[in-house]
């Protein structure tokens, strides 16, 4: 044991010196090893320090309290809650009645001798520096001790008066105001002086403004009301402390009044699943990820890793076989005074280890510090304060650990090379040809044949990606295992070439023990590459077929829905004016009971319409039946379904492109609107000049030829009706209809009628926006401009821009590419140099019969190059492979899912069998296939001095 | 000669490189003692089997026929293990040149031997560091081999070729890649250390080298032809110096 701790010590200052002395290449394989290391550290320090302990969320959430108070919104009946306070339901089951649905006052619910803080927030439209911004107003006594901790003050101090308030950072910054600033809001006549900036450490980018309570939210609701709009709604919280706090059974106490409770004590010490009642409810079960999962994502992380590590060790170990090779004398001169092979070994070894633990160091240390220093940055990117930085020295050892153990993986194979190398050999410079392994071939066979089984299996006979994959990877080894001999096969061709090239081919042919772990670092990252680009050009081509314009190419469209349109004019206004618009089309909406409210707006006042179906054209899959009588598409076999789905009109669903947010697709505006939206049609143009209403849609038609449009204003007993399966109450308005012909598309207008018609029709409207043809693209200046324009007026203003089908992964695949030919260009520049170590006895022997100085350029050039090529050609090859086998299941399941549909009823909209298509990306092959090489080969001869060191005779 | 036991005995040694058409006989029948106290110098010309006798003297080539018998063991039958461990214990090994391990000061370079068999880093410095001062080096002993002359470094190795309990030193060309006066000072440390009791093999094609011997053996087409003793040596050298 002694014995051998000593010779590893002498192994181990020589490594070591040895990688000081060849700091380049030292420097190259460390950063190798060192980067992913880096990568992963800051990942998990990162992970760690913005995962917060339970006292931590408790303090952000609720401050100093012990439990925040909040309405269930159920009539105050007794509900069950899950710990964190999440979620909740009534304990009561409301099979086929009306589910309760109304506040309950939370405050009789608060233990007596508790102090309570009211905390209550809504939205309001603030008055800024460049327009409106739409914000959280927060009511809470910040200044509080029982607060303290969920705002952090940042500068001046809390609001004292009701006319101070405090605004986030972020709010301040998006408004252009400051602290000493006044603020107000739209409608309103108050002013507010800002007093001070905070933060919420747990939502950074938010816009909010904190007032005292009463100080803001009530008055401005009355003010907004004034001005004939809904009062925006608003939400009230209770922070509770009291002395013993809030266990597990004082929270279920509280339920059975209907209120929810996120107790601080339930946060520390949360019940055990047996104690949660929720979770015991049907369909309310706590959501774990099952072992299953949990063993395949396992089994994925170690994948990638694994895999990662193979990349890293093949790159490497090249770098530590030419440190072996340029370091032949020295290990040879080790032998003649004693050293066994066992002490060679050690030595080549300890070079993987000297790295490997530098690399660790290096890695963990850059990690922490590069954390510590980007702190802010990451804290504003993932939008939440750190809690502690949070250093977990197990995990950190553990991955760097991983970085000694590549380290020494990488240099595994060069150290046994070496060992084998007879003294007298390593002495004299003589060289042999090794031969490599002829196991291994056949193992890569082996696996190669395996690997594609089980990937032919999985994508013929399931449709599980998991063995796809995991199939590709074991051929894709096997392909890596099978290099030398493939790499041999390269060799015939070198019959035809000149002389450098000859040499070149010959000498890595000659010599694959180190060629075919340079070839094999290429051909991994290159079919890697290949693989993901042929999967994401394929799938970029499927979504390029299934793209659904919203409107014709350069078309604009805008909507405000809000306010009663009041914001629409300056929409228009500054559409037209910083867009190239050539024809505007404004249109309008069909607005039932107060003009202020908003669609689906269900409060006081407020109502809607419907495009009245006849009961004859509804589709009898999806018709309206009475309660309890199931769905009725039960009624119908497979076959039935099938033939309805796909031959009846009644249940046509097919798209015409596009979907409009105003209900039932119905909107007002004249025959511009046509223009706009390339409906040619011209019996449509002349309908609406007839004051007809033009539809797209055959269903809604009646036998009279009319489409009936009602007028919903009791909500209530609408609801009450749909409850039983009947029609809504209300007035129907009946209109001569046109149907414009099936092949015109209408980007989601369902119904389109003259604002003359509707108000014939006694239908009453309200601004809603605008179509836009545009003379040119607008470009992208233009659009921040007009982003710009709209984000003052602070409302919510629905614009798009149809540009045609946008490639996202475009970018993606290109870095992916860059990756492979770096890879690919340091795995042929590490091999080159290896053969360059190995062939200076060549290059010699060349000079001295007469050869230019530049043949030692070109020949390190096509080594360089040959290399390159050989990965580059296999890799191609193994990465398409398993990407076809990958698409091809994905349409088997595609195609699956498809006639499930089918045969079940569901129409998914979908109009015909689904499109998968297999696409080579041409370029990014034909990049790496000549670019790749090229670039390597100018690179190694451009770096390679033409003259070498003059000869030294070794002693023989 | 001596009534001691030889250090080395070479005996009917044949080394034939190579089969059939390509055969070459490196060596043919030699034999040859070397005793303690004892510097054998081996000439001959370009091809005449002085390396290979040296290589397989030291175990890192293996003889066709014939024994080789170091220190009463004989390493023809040595496993690749066992020739190792002779090497760190019996054999030193002074080459041309780089003979010294770049990544070593001389001190270590001098220690490796010891290290390698086990023995504590300090343990081995301190063998290290005597073998160094005891031949006049012991200012060299923390330089890295390219901070010193090459003379320098040649001396380091004969030091290293010398560490611990070994008693035979195998030089191959010592001088070769030095000048005459730095070239004199290396064989006159090598005279030394045999009479202080070791026993040293020296190839060399410089008869001037050779004077330091005490024996001269001639060799050519891998046999012995001549073998002269000190005395004799002088006067043939002379002679054929003055041939030449």
């Amino acid at each position: 044991m002694k014995t051998w701790f000593h010779s590893w010590r002498a192994a181990i200052r020589i490594a070591r010196r040895d990688a000081w002395r060849s700091k380049g290449r030292s420097a190259l394989v460390l950063a190798m090893i060192a980067l992913p290391i880096l990568g992963v550290s800051a990942l998990d320090l990162t992970y760690r320090s913005s995962e917060l302990s339970p006292a931590e969320r408790a303090e952000r959430s609720m401050g100093a309290a012990d439990a925040i108070f909040r309405d269930a919104e159920v009539e105050g009946v007794p509900i069950f809650q899950d710990p964190p306070g999440e979620m909740h339901t009534p304990v009561k089951e409301y099979r086929d009645q009306p589910w309760p649905n109304g506040p309950t006052d939370v405050t009789k619910a608060i233990p007596a001798g508790s102090t309570v803080l009211t905390d209550r927030s809504g939205p309001a439209k603030l008055t800024t520096a460049h327009g409106l911004l739409s914000t959280d107003v927060r009511e809470l006594k910040a200044s509080d001790p029982v607060s303290r901790g969920i705002m952090t003050l940042l500068s001046g101090r809390f609001p004292e008066k009701s006319d101070e308030v405090m605004a986030t950072s972020h709010f301040l910054e998006a408004s252009g105001l400051s602290v000493g600033s006044t603020l107000s809001a739209r409608n309103f006549d108050r002013t507010y002086r800002i007093v001070g900036s905070y933060e919420l450490p747990d939502a950074l980018a938010v816009d909010q403004v904190n007032a005292l309570p009463g100080a803001f939210l009530s008055a401005y609701a009355k003010a907004v009301e004034k001005s004939g709009l809904s009062a925006p709604g608003t939400s009230t919280s209770y922070l509770v402390k009291k002395s013993g706090g809030f266990t597990w059974n004082a929270v279920q106490q509280i339920n059975t009044k209907g209120v929810v409770v996120t107790s601080r004590d339930v946060m520390l010490d949360p019940p055990a699943k047996s104690e949660v009642p929720l979770y015991a409810k049907e369909n309310w079960g706590s959501y774990d990820s099952s072992p299953a999962a949990d063993a395949a994502a396992l089994a994925a992380i170690g994948t990638v890793v694994g895999l990662a590590m193979l990349e890293i060790c093949l790159l490497a170990g090249p770098a530590f076989a030419v440190g072996a090779r340029r370091s032949r004398r020295q290990l040879g001169l080790v032998g003649a005074n004693g050293g066994a092979r066992s002490h060679i070994r050690a030595i080549v070894l300890s070079g993987g280890l000297v790295i490997g633990v530098a690399a660790a160091v290096i890695g963990t240390v850059l990690a922490v510090i590069l954390t510590l220093v980007l702190q802010p940055v990451l804290e504003d990117t993932m939008n939440q304060r750190f809690g502690a930085f949070d250093i977990r020295p197990l995990e950190l050892l553990g991955i760097a650990l991983l970085a000694v153990l590549t380290g020494l993986l990488a240099a595994i194979v060069p150290a046994i090379t070496a060992s084998r190398q007879t003294v007298l050999a390593s002495l004299t410079g003589r060289r042999g040809v090794r031969r490599s392994s002829r196991v291994l071939p056949l193992i890569g066979l082996a696996a190669l044949l395996l690997g594609a089984a089980i990937a032919l299996f999985g994508s013929i006979a399931t449709e599980s990606f998991v063995i796809v994959a995991g199939g590709s990877a074991i051929a894709e080894l096997g392909v890596v295992a099978m290099t030398p001999a493939l790499v041999g096969l390269f060799g015939r061709t070198g019959r035809w070439l000149p002389l450098s090239p000859r040499l070149a081919l010959r000498d890595a042919v000659r010599n694959r023990g180190r060629t075919a772990p340079a070839v094999a670092a290429v051909l991994a990252a290159v079919a890697g590459t290949v693989a993901v680009s042929t999967f994401m050009a394929s799938s970029e081509a499927q979504n390029r077929a299934a793209y659904e314009a919203r409107l014709p190419h350069g078309a604009v469209s805008t909507f405000v829905l809000e306010d009663g349109g009041r914001d629409v004019p300056a929409v228009r206004e500054a559409v037209q004016r910083i867009l190239p618009v050539d024809v505007r089309a404004d249109v309008e909406r069909v607005s039932v009971g107060k003009p202020g409210c908003r669609p689906w707006d269900g409060g006081e006042g407020c109502g809607r319409y419907e495009v009245v179906l006849p009961p004859a054209n509804e589709c009898p899959l999806y018709a309206t039946v009475p309660a309890g009588e199931g769905d009725p598409s039960e009624r119908f076999t497979p076959e039935q379904r099938r033939k309805l789905i796909t031959e009846d009109w009644r249940c046509d669903q097919t798209s015409r492109g596009g979907w409009v947010s105003v209900d039932s697709g119905l909107l007002v505006g004249d025959a511009k609107v046509l223009q706009v939206l390339g409906v040619t049609d011209p019996g449509a143009a002349k309908a609406l000049a007839e004051g007809k209403i033009v539809t797209f849609s055959r269903a809604e038609i009646d036998k009279n030829g009319t489409i009936g449009i009602k007028q919903v204003t009791d909500l209530a007993g609408a609801d009450r009706a749909a409850e039983k399966g009947k029609p809504s109450p209300g007035k129907i308005s009946s209109i001569p209809a046109y149907l414009v012909p099936k092949d015109q598309k209408s980007y989601g207008v369902q119904l389109l009628m003259t604002p003359a018609t509707a108000k014939a029709a006694g239908l009453s409207t309200l601004p809603a926006g605008a179509y836009f043809s545009t003379e040119r693209m607008p470009d992208t200046e233009q659009r921040q401009k007009l982003d710009g324009e709209l984000a003052k007026l602070g409302g919510d203003v629905e614009m798009h821009v149809e540009e045609g089908f946008v490639n996202e992964s475009s970018l993606f695949l290109i870095a992916l590419a860059v990756f492979a030919g770096l890879v690919t260009i340091g795995a042929a520049g590490i091999a080159t140099g290896l053969a360059q170590a190995d062939a200076e006895a060549d290059l010699k022997t060349l000079a001295a019969v007469g050869a230019p100085p530049r043949v030692r350029r070109t020949l390190s050039g096509f080594q360089c190059g040959v290399v390159a090529a050989m990965g580059v050609i296999l890799g191609s090859a193994a990465g398409v492979l398993p990407a076809v086998g990958l698409r091809l299941t994905e349409k088997r399941e595609m195609i699956g899912y498809y006639e499930e549909a089918i045969r079940q009823g569901w129409d998914n909209g979908m109009s015909g069998p689904p499109y998968v298509p297999i696409v080579i990306p041409w370029e990014t092959l034909a990049g790496l296939l000549v670019a790749v090489p090229l670039g390597a080969a100018l690179l190694a001869a451009l770096v390679t001095r033409s003259r070498g060191a003059l000869a030294r005779r070794a002693a023989t | 000669m001596s009534t001691q036991q030889p250090v080395l005995q070479l005996q009917n040694l044949t080394r034939v490189h190579g089969a059939g058409a390509t055969e070459v006989h490196a060596l043919r029948g030699i034999d040859l003692a070397v005793y303690p106290g004892e510097l054998v110098a081996v000439m001959g010309p370009s091809g005449s089997g002085k390396s290979t006798l040296l290589t397989i003297a030291g175990g890192l080539d293996t003889p066709t026929s014939g024994h080789v018998i170091v220190e009463n063991t004989d390493i023809t039958t040595a496993s690749v293990k066992e020739l190792a461990a002779l090497r760190r214990r019996s054999i030193g090994y002074v080459f041309q040149d780089y003979n010294l391990i770049p990544a070593l000061t001389a001190a270590e370079n001098v220690a490796l031997p010891r290290e390698l068999d086990g023995t504590s880093a300090r343990k081995a410095r301190v063998e290290a560091l005597a073998a160094l001062e005891e031949m006049g080096l012991g200012h060299l002993a923390d330089r890295f081999p390219d901070e010193m002359s090459g003379g320098q470094q040649q001396r380091v190795a004969i030091a290293r070729a010398l560490v611990g309990d070994r008693r035979l030193v195998l030089a191959d060309e010592p001088t070769g890649a030095l000048d005459s006066e730095t070239g004199e000072s290396v064989l006159a440390l090598l005279r030394s250390r045999c009479d202080a009791g070791a026993a040293g093999v020296l190839v060399t094609h410089e008869p001037r080298f050779a004077a330091w011997a005490d024996r001269v053996v001639f060799l050519r087409d891998g046999a012995i032809v001549d073998q002269t003793v000190r005395s004799e040596a002088d006067s043939l050298l002379s002679g054929q110096v003055a041939e030449a």
